[in-house]
């Protein structure tokens, strides 16, 4: 089977196929099938104890589970797993894992507690402020390989073609794209990334993570606490998320489209050729 | 376990012999001090007038009727700023003082009355050189808080208080962390006033405080009313304490500041005092050896209260960690003292303060510094 027979199978296997009838204004109907993208629930096990429910495509389930344990604590490095069973069919992820998981399932979403009494935190879970640290790198980006970069993500996103149902995130550095991911929710796509790039030991503080949803508070703090250094989006930024990337040192670029984008925060990192 | 290391905002737990005060004050006392003649209202008038002997026994007074009772350490300062600054005053403070004396010292001086800040160093102690530069004749006021609430910092008050009477300035001391736990001689050292808190050293319930004005000090009181004395006079008592001591008196609190004051004669002052201020040595000694914590240590230690920080974490975060994943009460912030945390340079997030009690103990101590550890470890 050559690559592009390969390609074609992933993305038919993420796919499902719908007989949908499509109305004009008139009332005249046509019957046709259509390529709808496959949600499912995937509980995640960690040593024995079911940590959360997340709904998804249903691929790349050890790259999720992975990502979405290390993003919030539980697991430290890669050698903290033990095993790692994945069931596709029951919609499971069972991880057993070497981690100091009692600490961390006392502070699992605990809302931080801020007494009025100073200027207070940023962040509203406390994991989240245990985890995230200021990012560092020194890496520069010219403003023709950010779009670059953009353009090939569209190029490789064919369940989105198709469907218009999935986030479409890559991973890059400044001259090519070295992971895509897709899904249903745009924080699993990301938590696939996180997840493979802990899984093979990827450092992060040259690359940028490309995605077709919005900025988000959560996907800046997922990014401090990787040491990701440019977020790119299509899509706007909100406020907590500038305000998170002005306090972590992260660059924050949105509306990256029609040969444009605009930049929230951390311009040091883009790299304009132009004086001033 | 849960472990409390917040006992410059609130000693707790208290001696049991303060809780069974206020309970017997609910349960078998119930009357209005000074407002009968009968068996229960005598007994109120015992417990005050005993506390009262309690309370200037322990800040140097000789006089026990010029230790009047408040609600807290904020109402005497109140009391004595408000009624002893005029505008077209001069008034000199310290850049360690808490909120309780800032607060009031910015409302007077948008109405007229002139404020001026004495410098710290930066670990909080007065410089001296200044105070006793600008210390002039037409000074009306001194305050200086005696030990500070963010890093337990100790004044250099004899030294104070003598520039304050050579230059004939009262000096009003703010005891709010020292009374019960420093040695306090007011009359001696010539102090002009004195406000505290009940609920913190002198390890009395919350809603109970001491204010001491020195006799020849005219400060009218901040509010009037009935006293049970003079009762046909339209016009305040002039005298201590009726002069500040207006409605029904918060006899509960009374009853068991007087506990409070008796648990600490009988235990020792310094006692207590080495108990917290050894427990206070040993935080800083392993705190210093945690890469990537700060304390904030003063020169000459009043109390046991210890200030630090994780580098790059808000102190907000570390304290929400320290209570949800291990149980422990300590304070973050600024501790209602902006201008002590612009002096150590910990402006504007403030600092983790922590500060043991008497019933804390070493294990306690090892605990908290072990969950600080893990939060260390954990942000890598």
């Amino acid at each position: 089977m050559n690559s592009a027979e390969e390609s074609e199978n992933l993305v038919t296997e993420n796919l499902a196929s719908a007989r949908v009838r499509i109305y004009d204004r008139a009332g005249k109907k046509v019957e046709q099938p259509q390529w709808i993208v496959r949600e499912k629930p995937v509980t995640l096990y960690l040593n024995g104890k079911e940590v959360v429910t997340l709904l998804c495509a249903g691929h790349h389930l050890d790259e999720l589970a992975a990502g979405f344990l290390y993003a919030e604590g539980f697991l430290r490095s890669p050698e903290d797993i033990l095993g790692m069973e994945t069931d596709n069919e029951e919609g499971t992820v069972k991880v057993s894992a070497r981690a100091d998981d009692t600490i961390t399932e006392r502070l699992w979403q605990k809302r931080t507690i801020s007494s009025g009494c100073a200027k207070g935190s940023l962040f509203y879970y406390s994991l989240d402020a245990l985890l995230s640290k200021p990012v560092k790198s020194d890496v520069r980006i010219a403003p023709g390989q950010i779009l670059d970069r953009l353009e090939d993500l569209n190029r490789l996103s064919e369940a989105y073609r198709r469907t218009h149902g999935v986030h479409n995130t890559a991973l890059a550095d400044a001259d090519r794209i070295i992971l895509f991911r897709d899904d249903i929710g745009r924080h699993n796509a990301v938590d696939m990334i996180v997840g493979h790039v802990f899984l093979h030991g990827i450092p992060l503080a040259d690359k940028m993570l490309i995605t077709t949803g919005r900025l988000t508070s959560e996907l800046l703090i997922k990014a401090a606490k990787v040491n990701l250094p440019i977020l790119i989006s299509r899509n706007t930024a909100t406020s907590l998320a500038i305000e998170l990337a002005v306090s972590l040192g992260v660059t924050l670029i949105g509306f990256a489209r029609a040969g444009k984008f605009t930049v929230y925060s951390g311009q040091e990192r883009i790299d304009a050729g132009i004086p001033g | 376990m849960p472990v409390y290391l917040d006992n410059a905002a609130t000693s707790f737990p208290k001696p049991k012999a303060v809780v069974e005060a206020v309970r017997h004050v609910l349960e078998g006392v119930g009357a209005s001090p000074g407002r009968g003649s009968h068996k229960h209202a005598a007994e109120a008038m015992a417990i005050i007038a005993d506390c009262r002997q309690k309370a200037a026994a322990i800040i140097g007074v000789s006089d026990p009727e010029r230790v009047v009772f408040t609600k807290n350490a904020t109402e005497g300062i109140n009391v004595v700023l408000k009624g002893w600054l005029r505008p077209g005053d001069r008034v000199l403070y310290s850049a360690m003082e808490h909120n309780s004396v800032v607060r009031p010292l910015w409302r007077l001086a948008s109405q007229g009355v002139n404020i001026e800040m004495i410098p710290c160093s930066p670990s909080g102690v007065l410089d001296l050189g200044t105070l006793s530069r600008e210390l002039r004749a037409e000074t009306r006021l001194v305050v200086l808080v005696h030990v500070s609430n963010v890093n337990g910092a100790l004044m250099p008050l004899e030294e104070v208080a003598q520039l304050c009477s050579r230059a004939q300035t009262p000096l009003f001391v703010d005891a709010a962390q020292s009374a019960g736990l420093q040695p306090i001689e007011a009359e001696q050292l010539g102090i002009g006033m004195l406000a505290c808190s009940g609920h913190k050293a002198l390890l009395g319930p919350a809603g109970i405080g001491i204010l001491y004005v020195r006799p020849d000090l005219d400060v009218p009181p901040l509010i009037e009313g009935g006293t049970g004395s003079r009762s046909e006079e339209l016009e305040q008592p002039e005298f201590c304490p009726d002069r500040y001591e207006s409605g029904t008196p918060n006899l509960p609190g009374v009853a068991g500041l007087r506990e409070g004051i008796a648990y600490i004669m009988e235990t020792g002052m310094n006692r207590i005092r080495n108990h917290e201020i050894g427990l206070a040595h040993h935080i800083e000694s392993e705190l210093r050896r945690i890469p990537g914590v700060r304390v904030f240590e003063p020169e000459t230690r009043g109390s046991g209260t210890v200030s630090f920080v994780v580098e790059k974490m808000n102190p907000a975060d570390t304290g929400s960690i320290l209570d949800q994943a291990f149980d422990i009460a300590v304070r973050t912030g600024l501790h209602c003292a902006p201008l002590a945390h612009r002096t150590l340079g910990t402006f504007p997030e403030g600092t983790v303060r922590v500060s043991p009690g008497f019933a804390s103990d070493i294990e306690n101590i090892e605990y908290f510094i072990n969950g600080l550890r893990w939060i260390v470890a954990r942000r890598g």
